[in-house]
């Protein structure tokens, strides 16, 4: 089961690679990209949906035990599983019997880009939303929500185009 | 009961979904109320060993500058020694036989050392993890102070790490005073820049200067009086308002915070015992 194996790899880095490093840059003082989420969006079309969902939690509930923010990235993550495949439904027809995992060369440029950005839009918004739990700090989490999709939709390329296949 | 339960199983997905979702909002909220559960806080032991390890690594590159901090606390420590002493040697002959020389017993302050293993400071809400816990003495709500001035109060503490909520968060107001003029107000963050925050209810007839220093007011038991807190960076008050908009400079940079001081007050439950037993009557 080379796929499996493949995700429980990309799991693990992730994490590590979000938790080590990524949480440690604070540029400007707004941008703190997600980049983990990454895993979620990876996972090959089929998926059950139950599982991504699953899978998605304990990715979240991993997260928040290292940056002491309980249950926000459990919440944001289930939410992005959630509405995953609704998502590639509307840019791209995968044919009957195919499971491919999502990347630029499955998905085609742009609908991979706009598949991206969209659920990582969705991901940050809930995210800093329910960190700031009010509009107190609207402009400011406006702000922060935007710079950080930028980077992180940047990130996320750049680590799918180094993927040969 | 057959349609029930087809429609069960049509939409698990989405009662699944709806599970989860409540599940992390109940540990948000929880999380907002209550003290949070230590296992699932970066003062759980495997997430801070993991921490610790990090740490190490990124330690290396900051000796440098620590080092130059602890030789400048050092010189000032040992120039406050020569002080003392001469004060010291003026005053004995004097009052050799009549003085009966006490401590204050709100200055009775035990300082544990401790090293920062996690922080953040661009959040709204941010926290620090400290490498030392129950085992060292350290207690929740007990002070936390750098050698800059103050970094924020203990939340939680496991057996051997302890979580600090710092004055960047808005879950805590330290109270604090004027250096020159006494006047006191709370301190609170603003959510957005790490090296400023807001001092309220000060009052218009207070005279205020850009630079002024503010320190700890000691009305709490948390620190002792006089530790530093930040500098006045700018002020200002509109024709209708009774108060003013001070921005504070804080002292102390908690972007390379490294090495930490938890106050112990040897009296705190004394104190508080009395304040209680007052209050009660």
């Amino acid at each position: 089961m080379p796929v499996v194996l493949q995700n429980i790899f990309r799991f693990i880095l992730l994490v590590l690679f979000q938790v080590l490093v990524l949480n440690n840059i604070q540029f400007l003082g707004y941008i703190n990209p997600y980049v983990y989420i990454l895993f979620i969006l990876a996972l090959p079309v089929r998926t059950p949906r139950w599982l991504a969902l699953l899978l998605a939690f304990g990715l979240g509930l991993t997260i928040d035990m290292f940056s002491n923010t309980m249950g926000m990235h459990a919440f944001a993550a289930v939410m992005v599983a959630f509405l995953r495949n609704g998502t590639i439904k509307l840019f791209i027809a995968i044919e009957e019997g195919n499971n491919p995992t999502p990347s630029f060369h499955s998905f085609g440029v742009s609908a991979y880009i706009k598949y991206i950005v969209l659920l990582v839009f969705i991901h940050h918004t809930t995210l800093f939303l329910l960190e700031s739990l009010s509009f107190a700090h609207f402009w400011l989490t406006l702000a922060k929500i935007i710079l950080s999709t930028g980077v992180t939709v940047l990130l996320i390329m750049g680590i799918q185009s180094l993927n040969k296949r | 009961m057959k349609n029930l339960i087809n429609f069960l199983i049509q939409y698990s997905v989405v009662f699944l979904f709806l599970f989860l979702e409540i599940i992390s909002v109940s540990m948000i909220v929880k999380n907002q109320q209550y003290q949070r559960s230590v296992f699932l806080s970066s003062s759980n032991s495997m997430v801070s060993e993991m921490y610790e390890w990090s740490n190490s690594v990124v330690e290396f590159f900051k000796l440098r500058a620590a080092n130059d901090n602890l030789s400048e606390e050092n010189t000032s420590l040992k120039n406050q020694i020569i002080k003392l002493q001469n004060q010291l040697s003026i005053l004995t002959p004097q009052k050799k036989d009549s003085v009966h020389f006490r401590i204050p017993p709100e200055m009775e302050y035990q300082f544990i050392a401790a090293k920062v293993i996690n922080s953040s400071t661009n959040k709204l809400q941010n926290y620090i993890t400290l490498n030392k816990g129950e085992i060292d003495g350290i207690k929740p709500d007990m002070g936390v102070i750098s050698d800059e001035g103050v970094v924020g109060i203990i939340k939680t503490v496991s057996k051997r790490f302890a979580v600090v909520i710092p004055i960047l968060n808005p879950k805590i107001e330290i109270n604090c005073k004027f250096k020159r003029s006494n006047y006191s107000g709370p301190l609170d963050w603003s959510g957005e820049d790490y090296r400023y925050a807001n001092l309220k209810d000060i009052a218009r007839h207070v005279e205020l200067s850009l630079g002024d220093t503010l320190i700890t007011s000691g009305f709490t038991s948390t620190f002792p009086e006089g530790i530093p807190v930040g500098n006045i960076e700018d002020f200002k008050i509109k024709e209708s308002d009774a108060y003013y908009n001070i921005k504070v400079k804080l002292a102390v940079n908690f972007r390379t915070l490294s090495h930490v001081k938890v106050i112990n007050y040897l009296n705190y439950k004394e104190q508080k015992d009395l304040e209680k037993a007052s209050e009660e009557q």
